[in-house]
């Protein structure tokens, strides 16, 4: 099963231009697997800054797309906690960055749970372009109900 | 392999906690005593389980609240 951006928009509260998911290329709730896709355009308003005549992601924005991705594998594995828009908040991350993404390179992040509860996730990402990993992460984050804030 | 259950666990709980091991009490309660946040109780948590390749069911997540605790739930799972 696959998921269209306006499945992704109805459960990531981002939105452009600080949406860093196209597309969910794969879902599997019941293996905790997520893989999504995200291909930065050269129009993208940090490349003017980093780097000037050299636009490489920055690592953040990276670290972003997978946190994003995250959510959304959280979203398939626990549907109804996710159906009442908590808000979601990253707690630890843990990364690693191999080689610099550059315009026009597809992402491909796959996200594995290693345990979804109704009140927290931990997952690892790993991303790759081709066969080439270019990061790896390791999320903790909180959901929190906004009934319970 | 119980003490080894034990001294493992222990250590996964220092290195999230950053307590150091001669200090960390078993009995001292992750949250009222070590003021630990549930972030870190998801991550001590998520790293038993993969260490161990077990799943502590969701209700039970609330009762981990001391070393102790843990190990007594890793001794009964993992024979």
């Amino acid at each position: 099963m696959s998921w269209d951006i306006e499945k992704i928009k109805s459960v990531l509260p981002q939105r452009e231009p600080f949406l860093f998911v196209d597309e969910v290329v794969r879902v599997d709730a019941a293996s905790f697997t997520v893989v999504a896709k995200k291909t930065f355009s050269p129009g993208e308003y940090f490349f003017k800054g980093h780097f000037p005549g050299n636009p490489i992601v920055p690592g953040v924005i990276l670290i972003e797309a997978m946190a994003q991705a995250s959510i959304l594998l959280y979203a398939a594995c626990k549907p109804e906690v996710a159906a009442l828009k908590p808000d979601y908040y990253l707690g630890k991350v843990k990364s690693e960055f191999r080689q610099p993404v550059r315009p026009g390179e597809p992402v491909i992040m796959e996200i594995k749970g290693l345990k979804m509860i109704n009140n927290a996730g931990v997952g690892q990402a790993t991303a790759r372009v081709g066969e080439n990993i270019v990061a790896k992460a390791e999320f903790i984050f909180g959901v929190i109900r906004k009934d319970a804030r | 392999m119980a003490n080894k259950i034990e001294d493992e666990l222990k250590k996964i709980v220092s290195t999230i906690t950053e307590i150091p091991l001669d200090t960390l009490k078993p009995d001292a309660d992750f949250f009222d005593d070590l003021k630990i946040d549930s972030m870190k109780a998801i991550e001590i948590v998520a790293a038993f389980e993969k260490k161990y390749k077990i799943v502590i069911p969701e209700e039970e997540i609330p009762k981990m609240r001391s070393l102790s605790k843990i190990i007594a739930f890793a001794k009964d799972k993992i024979k």
